[in-house]
């Protein structure tokens, strides 16, 4: 495996490793915000 | 187990993503902020004893008030006690000595609740809880700070938007999760907590894991350090014990205690003002504090980012200016029976409360630079403690001697917002007279960074 392949595959496992990350925290507060979005709206009906 | 938390094995390897920095201090940031949705637990915590209603020998609710506030106040001491500590160690050991406090926190004010031993409660959830909020909330912002010295406020505002999304999260949790475990002869409190802290301990460990601190002399790539042209930018140092000496570390106390003041009582009381005011249902009531949580943590990310691109000062004088017209405002708007105007103007203002914790990492970064921004911050946290003691007993005390004194309850929050509008005033004179810390205080022979 040449260096340029080695590096390619170090960025794609970081990219996946961010994704994931991201989710990780993204899922529970979208879920946070779409609950109390919910509740909020009872506020204007 | 020690070694690997320590801050040598948390140096990033070339080519290391500096966007996974924020997700790590997301993880505790989303878990500590559950605190802020401690009040999901009060009214099953006042009935243990008679489930369905308050029975004699049951906790009251005032008993249990004190829980949260030994938990802000405890937070405010860790912060300024244990900030020297984080900078030392780094943020991988700070985030999981966070994540043992506050989980071990939980679970012996579960056991607490088991036992109905309210001083368990007291000293799990305030005193263990507390030392984890406070080393917790400031583990990784100098990190971010050193990851981003060319948007300082966007990634402190990153993750202390998390502290304000921590409730949107951990109160349909914990409700969730008291109503799976409640049963005719209990509330479901205890094994709720002792879950959630199970559950928050592992969130708060990846994040330890995923955090790395940059090596020495990195910078993002094509980044040029702010030239003298940015007066209130310095590219020094100054140690904590010297920030101490300065005025400017005094201002800035005083700017963050103002705003957190105006912020805190209000949002204490945000359900019984507007019931009261406005004569609206508790269910609305309940919206409307879940509409200005939600701009309570957007203001985080949008003020903080937006105070990179006008400057933290400007930032401030915008929170205290704009705040104080609202607060003087809002009277007018309730005796218009105008409620639109009346939540937009504190869905605004709450944006500025939220906006002003996010921002003060960065303002105190400007002006004492990079080095010890973490122990200097968890000092100024005091403010937020006396701020989370002065908002509500403003409020509250302002609102009960008005209404003893004949003043109809929907009018009774004039004087207090009035005050506020003050207070706010206060605060923007604090904040105009910050300037550039004089040259005897930065740090000799530091590069900068």
């Amino acid at each position: 495996m040449d260096e340029l392949e080695e590096r390619s595959e170090a960025v794609s496992q970081d990219t996946l490793l961010l994704v994931l990350a991201w989710l990780f925290v993204g899922i529970p507060l979208a879920w946070g915000v779409a609950d109390t979005i919910r509740n909020a709206a009872k506020l204007f009906s | 187990m020690a070694l690997a938390l320590d801050r040598s094995h948390s140096i990033a390897k070339p080519g290391f993503n500096r966007w996974l920095v924020p997700p790590a201090a997301l993880c505790i940031h989303l878990c500590i902020g559950e605190a802020y949705a401690f009040s999901v637990f009060t009214k099953p915590m006042a009935q243990l004893i008679g489930v369905t209603a308050p029975a004699p020998g049951d906790w009251t609710v005032p008993q249990l008030g004190w829980i949260f506030s030994l938990a802000i106040a405890v937070l405010g001491l860790a912060a300024a006690f244990g900030g020297k500590w984080v900078e030392d160690v780094g943020p991988r050991m700070a985030m999981f000595v966070a994540a043992v406090f506050f989980s071990s926190g939980l679970i012996v004010a579960s056991i607490g609740v088991s036992l109905h031993v309210l001083p368990l409660v007291y000293l799990g959830y305030g005193v263990l809880g507390g030392c984890g909020l406070g080393i917790g909330y400031i583990s990784p912002v100098s990190t971010l700070i050193k990851w981003f010295p060319d948007r300082p406020g966007l990634a402190t505002g990153t993750a202390i938007m998390g502290f304000g999304g921590g409730a949107l999260i951990g109160a349909p949790l914990a409700v969730g999760l008291m109503r799976h475990f409640s049963s005719a002869t209990s509330t479901g409190v205890a094994p709720t907590m002792a879950v959630m802290g199970v559950l928050y301990f592992i969130w708060m460990f990846v994040g330890s894991l995923i955090v790395r601190v940059p090596r020495d002399g990195w910078a993002p790539a094509g980044y040029v350090p702010p030239v003298a042209s940015a007066k209130m930018i310095t590219t020094k140092n100054v140690l904590r014990e010297d920030a101490l000496k300065t005025p400017q570390f005094y201002l800035l106390w005083v700017v963050l205690f103002c705003n957190v003041t105006a912020g805190i009582g209000v949002l204490g009381q945000a359900s019984l003002m507007i019931q009261e005011m406005f004569a609206v249902t508790p269910i609305a009531a309940a919206g409307f504090v879940g509409l200005l949580s939600i701009f309570n943590m957007a203001g985080r990310i949008f003020w903080a980012s937006t105070s990179d691109y006008i400057g933290r000062k400007m930032t401030y004088v915008i929170f205290f200016a704009l705040g104080a017209v609202l607060y003087f405002s809002a009277p007018t708007f309730g005796h218009l029976h105008n409620i639109a105007l009346f939540i937009l103007a504190f869905a605004v203002i709450l944006s500025m409360y939220g906006g002003g914790f996010a921002t003060i990492p960065a303002y105190l970064r400007d002006l004492f630079g990079t080095v010890n921004v973490g122990a200097i911050h968890g000092v100024l946290l005091t403010a937020w403690s006396a701020a989370g003691v002065a908002g509500p007993v403003l409020v509250n005390y302002i609102r009960e001697y008005q209404i003893t004194h004949g003043v109809a309850k929907a009018d009774a929050y004039s004087i207090t917002m009035y005050i506020m509008a003050i207070l706010l005033l206060v605060g923007l004179a604090a904040n105009l007279a910050v300037r550039p810390v004089g040259e005897q205080h930065y740090l000799k022979e530091q590069p900068a960074t």
